[in-house]
């Protein structure tokens, strides 16, 4: 009996550490405003999108995507796992649509906690967060690890 | 000039990069501080580039306004600072509203870049190309960079595949082109040889295509351009201009490429100041972390072109080769370092791009090639 007790709560502990692990490395969350009737948002629609190259979500909403500030985990995150496009090469991307009127980049609206917020009050926006932050505010479209 | 350039640049570093004044209202911009040296007496045609150290051939800083009207409508306007321009004024560079009919399908008018080759579009933005300076021997041959008029911009996407038609028309009032040295002996009083001087021009019922095709990694274009030159010199009235350009640029693995192509054919007494001249470069770079060597090969040709003949009315076609070898070196985010190395080669007795002939036995030091070092430093902020 007292085995068993043993080996059932050294289960539990492994169970609870690789709970925590888990919830520590969440991942990142591509959100909407819960009103949006979409039910996902791929990572190729989600890149498509924040590179300007479609104002629209696959619905036919208007979307509006916004960014977080250059430097924040998740914009790395971002940038790297789901756009797929490093510093030099987004910035040059832009470069030749800014500056000749053709497109502009995001808006920057801040941080996980920021992008949060304003994605809850704009019925037409798209943001990404820390899956860490996520409450029923705002709806997941997507979960990148 | 100096004033003004300091200026802007101590306003534009205070308000920071893409920073929104006002719900709508964004505010963006680029710079590039460059100096240059020719090895020879003989510098280029402009005189921006001789053998002295001069920073005005590239030195420039734009500054991007862009407000959104409401969702269909937005109003940009860039201003320009060049180290070149002989006035002190800042310029409007360009300055349009823009109509989004439908999702792909723009109409844009005002004071517009006019899209003649690949990079004419965004060819202030140095941060945006690997060279210091696009090739000249291609990018010399168009002198008007701005029409004032209407474009429609249909800009689709297809999958991975991006289309853009974008016609335009208009016309460019206030063009300088350079006078032709072969040219100089016809004016009264004719300035002495080396003098730079300067012809004003209009080009009236400008019409012309931008096509574009591509994917994340490369992208081939073509265009066409006719418009009609007119300009105080006698003669010179309502004169044909014929423009065919086509380019391609990769960016796939590292490898770094760009090529381009035009041809230009001019009728009347305008073909003096702007003879017919074909022209051509290819580009290949290597990309290894944070730098990017590359190569360019460069040439410059008459295209049908008649002999000299001033009192017909036929320019002198300029021929020329060149070679550049360059490096970019990416200085953290958004700003680049560029060096360069160019040898000029004029051809066919002509004097190419440069201002006279360096092989010319009366100079100091009569060379067959001038070598052109280049530095940059090119920020988008």
């Amino acid at each position: 009996m007292k085995k068993i007790l043993m080996k059932i709560s050294y289960c539990l502990a492994i169970a609870a550490f690789l709970g925590a692990t888990a919830a520590a490395h969440a991942g990142l969350a591509i959100i909407a405003h819960p009103s949006n009737p979409i039910a996902g948002i791929t990572a190729d629609e989600a890149a498509k999108i924040y590179l300007g190259k479609s104002t629209s979500f696959a619905n036919g909403r208007r979307v509006v995507p916004v960014d977080q500030r250059q430097g924040t985990r998740s914009h790395k995150k971002f940038y790297k796992s789901v756009v797929k496009k490093d510093d030099r090469a987004l910035k040059s991307y832009w470069s030749k649509l800014l500056f000749t009127g053709k497109a502009k980049p995001p808006e920057v609206i801040g941080d996980d906690q920021a992008v949060k917020k304003w994605v809850a009050e704009h019925r037409n926006g798209l943001g990404y967060v820390d899956a860490k932050v996520l409450d029923r505010s705002v709806k997941v479209l997507l979960v990148v690890p | 000039m100096k004033k003004q350039l300091l200026s802007a640049l101590g306003l534009s570093l205070c308000l920071g990069g893409g920073a929104a004044w006002a719900e709508g209202i964004t505010f963006n911009g680029f710079l590039t501080a460059g100096a240059t040296y020719g090895d020879s007496e003989v510098g280029t045609q402009d005189g921006n580039i001789n053998n002295n150290v001069e920073f005005t051939n590239d030195t420039r800083i734009g500054i991007q306004l862009s407000a959104e009207v409401n969702p269909r409508v937005d109003v940009t306007a860039q201003l320009l600072a060049r180290a070149k321009e002989d006035n002190s004024d800042v310029v409007a560079d360009w300055a349009f509203v823009s109509y989004k009919l439908t999702d792909p399908l723009k109409v844009r008018a005002g004071k517009l870049k006019l899209p003649t080759f690949l990079i004419s579009d965004y060819i202030e933005v140095g941060y945006a190309y690997p060279w210091i300076r696009p090739p000249q021997e291609v990018y010399f041959s168009n002198p008007i960079s701005t029409i004032n008029g209407v474009d429609l911009l249909y800009n689709a996407y297809f999958g991975d595949f991006n289309l853009l038609i974008q016609p335009y028309f208009g016309q460019s009032k206030g063009g300088e082109a350079l006078i032709p040295q072969e040219v100089l002996p016809l004016l009264t009083p004719p300035p002495p040889p080396g003098t730079v001087a300067y012809l004003d021009f209009t080009a009236e019922e400008m019409k012309g295509i931008n096509l574009s095709i591509g994917t994340d990694f490369f992208t081939v274009r073509a265009g066409y351009l006719e418009t009609k030159v007119n300009a105080p010199f006698p003669g010179i009235d309502d004169d044909d201009v014929e423009f065919y350009s086509l380019g391609a640029t990769l960016d796939w693995r590292n490898i770094v490429i760009y090529g381009e192509t035009f041809e230009r054919k001019i009728d009347g007494v305008a073909n003096l100041a702007f003879p017919n001249q074909r022209g051509s470069y290819a580009t290949l770079g290597y990309r290894i972390g944070k730098v990017l060597p590359h190569v360019t090969y460069a040439q410059l040709d008459e295209y049908d072109q008649e002999p000299f003949n001033p009192a017909a009315g036929y320019g002198q076609a300029l021929e020329q080769e060149s070679v550049t070898v360059g490096l970019r070196y990416e200085l953290g985010s958004g700003a680049a370092l560029k060096l360069e190395a160019q040898r000029v080669e004029p051809e066919e007795g002509t004097r190419g791009l440069l201002i006279g002939d360096p092989n010319d036995p009366a100079l100091d030091d009569p060379s067959k090639s001038v070598n052109i070092y280049s530095i940059a430093i090119d920020v988008v902020f």
